[in-house]
């Protein structure tokens, strides 16, 4: 770029390109949060007097939502992670590449997750087609749907989630982990250390993103632990929901309050990944 | 040698099962009228699920959901292709900064920022429809950003300077040069914002107070209730057909352009 394309006229109108797409989101994303804030905190009441006050954020378990939907989050990203890697690997990496994986996890990509809880659903129901596919009683099949673990809601992220970070990563490796494993392979590197040093390192990067972007996704989404998981506790977003939905107009601030704490868990979730990040560019 | 092509064999069966097991009772349930436990296949088939699913007004709330997609693909594509070319142009102030606010949607939960803006929106007396459109658009421009920047990044400019030197004006150049070149990735871009209003379920519920019936929001009823597992098949399995021919004929539109 030259020093006139730099000048005031070129970044005027760039200015002015990027405009329709940030306004909204400002607008967007800033009204929201500050509704939320102020509405939690009593300011901004639909019936009754403004008042300032801390009982929605005291009124609610909080401290139950939030560890157990960082749970099921953590859960479930630590699965996808290891099974995305597996399928990046098998897709790009190797002789003999998988078209048939690419193209099955390429698939599962479209799936909304509210369709793919529909399908966990009737997988691992205690009618459902796995435990008849294992030939096991419905009486003797565990509670994976509805139960204390959270199986179902878990296995559904998971399963989701791992052809993100399988199309992720193996977008990274694609272009260039043949030719770097071929020289390694070539310099007598085993397969082992081909794998520690060469193909982990190259697809490093991509999978901290991809697993961080599946995390505070997980961390924030509704529809599958509303379907799948049980009526008590309750993750943070069906708690938000349901004491929104309520009629109950007092509700509403403790909802706002949920939803405040899950954005900034979120945020939270997205500044260590970053760090950790940018450190893994550092190392390289 | 041997061991280790069979436990790589294995090993890719292991995960062509995972991707596709839980699909399999979808599709069985969705021509299955009758499939009691424990057998493994139904012992009557039939099109109960559809007719269930049609019943239950399947085919307005496909209509619905087509319309917000494309709404959303409309709007939130040319936006985050014009931010693309912005970012990539070298002429931004903070083009990092910038990119990040963009992204912000990606990090703030659906609910959540649906929730704050309910009250908002109901105070200054926005319809629903408006105001659904205008969050899922927020929520669809980081990924048409996101699409568009990497594609304005790795579009050559010498073309654009090429055609402006033999004449062509600034707009004959983006029609002749830059949305040729550009199209499939104008095409993926477009494709995930339409899946972002396609698919969504907890804003529609929200935003829309349960009046605005999308397929999601039937998938959502009818799976949370019991004995209806045709049914719940058949809607799920049309919620999920229509994205998967797009991103057919997507793919098609990719391997026509690189030719």
């Amino acid at each position: 770029m030259t020093a006139a394309g730099r000048s005031g006229a070129g970044s005027r109108r760039a200015t002015l390109l990027v405009l329709p797409a940030v306004v909204p989101v400002v607008v967007v994303v800033g009204a929201a949060l500050t509704s939320a804030v102020l509405l939690s905190l009593g300011l901004t009441p639909l019936v009754g007097r403004p008042e300032l006050s801390l009982d929605a954020w005291r009124a609610t378990e909080l401290g139950t939502s939030i560890r157990l939907s960082l749970a099921i989050a953590a859960g479930a990203t630590a699965v996808a992670t290891v099974v995305g890697l597996c399928l990046a690997l098998a897709v790009t990496a190797g002789a003999r590449r998988s078209r048939l994986l690419a193209t099955l996890s390429s698939l599962t990509i479209p799936v909304p997750h509210l369709v793919g809880a529909a399908a966990m659903g009737l997988l691992l129901a205690d009618a459902g087609f796995l435990p008849r596919l294992l030939g096991i009683a419905p009486a003797d099949w565990p509670a994976l749907v509805g139960g204390r673990w959270w199986i179902a809601v878990g296995a559904e992220y998971a399963w989701k989630e791992s052809a993100f970070i399988a199309l992720v990563v193996a977008g990274a490796l694609s272009s260039r982990v043949a030719s770097y494993t071929e020289t390694a392979a070539l310099l007598g590197a085993g397969r082992w250390a081909r794998f520690r040093h060469v193909t982990l390192p190259l697809a490093a990067p991509a999978l901290a993103a991809s697993a961080a972007v599946s995390f505070v996704y997980t961390l924030g989404s509704y529809e599958v632990a509303a379907l799948l998981g049980r009526p008590a506790p309750e993750p943070l977003p069906v708690l938000a929901v349901r004491l929104f939905t309520s009629i109950d107009l007092a509700a509403r601030p403790q909802a706002a309050a949920v939803a405040v704490t899950t954005s900034a868990l979120g945020l939270v979730a997205v500044l260590v990944a970053l760090r950790s990040l940018r450190r893994l560019a550092a190392e390289q | 040698m041997l061991v280790s092509r069979l436990g790589s064999r294995l090993g890719r069966g292991a995960l062509a099962v995972w991707l596709v097991l839980p699909l399999v009772p979808l599709l069985l349930w969705a021509a299955a009228d009758r499939w009691s436990a424990p057998a493994l296949l139904p012992q009557a088939w039939g099109t109960t699920g559809l007719a269930e699913a049609r019943a239950a007004g399947a085919g307005p709330a496909a209509v619905r959901s087509a319309v917000l997609g494309t709404a959303v693909a409309l709007l939130a594509t040319p936006l985050g292709a014009l931010a693309g070319r912005a970012l990539t142009s070298g002429a931004l102030r903070a083009p990092g900064l910038v990119f990040g606010v963009l992204l912000s949607p990606l990090v703030l939960p659906p609910f959540a920022v649906a929730l704050g803006l309910d009250v908002l929106l109901l105070r200054l007396r926005v319809p629903a429809e408006v105001g659904l459109v205008l969050l899922l658009t927020v929520a669809a421009i980081p990924y048409t950003t996101v699409v568009m920047r990497a594609a304005y990044a790795a579009h050559d400019r010498h073309h654009d300077e090429e055609a402006r030197l033999l004449g062509a004006s600034a707009w004959r150049v983006v029609r002749s040069v830059q949305l040729p070149l550009l199209a499939p990735a104008i095409a993926g871009a477009a494709f995930l914002a339409f899946l972002v209003g396609w698919s969504d379920y907890v804003v529609t519920l929200l935003v829309g107070g349960g009046r605005l019936v999308t397929l999601p929001l039937l998938v959502g009823a009818a799976a949370s209730a019991t004995g209806n597992d045709a049914q719940v098949a058949v809607l799920a399995l049309s919620a999920v057909l229509p994205p998967v021919a797009l991103l057919v004929v997507i793919g098609s539109i990719g391997r026509r352009a690189r030719r």
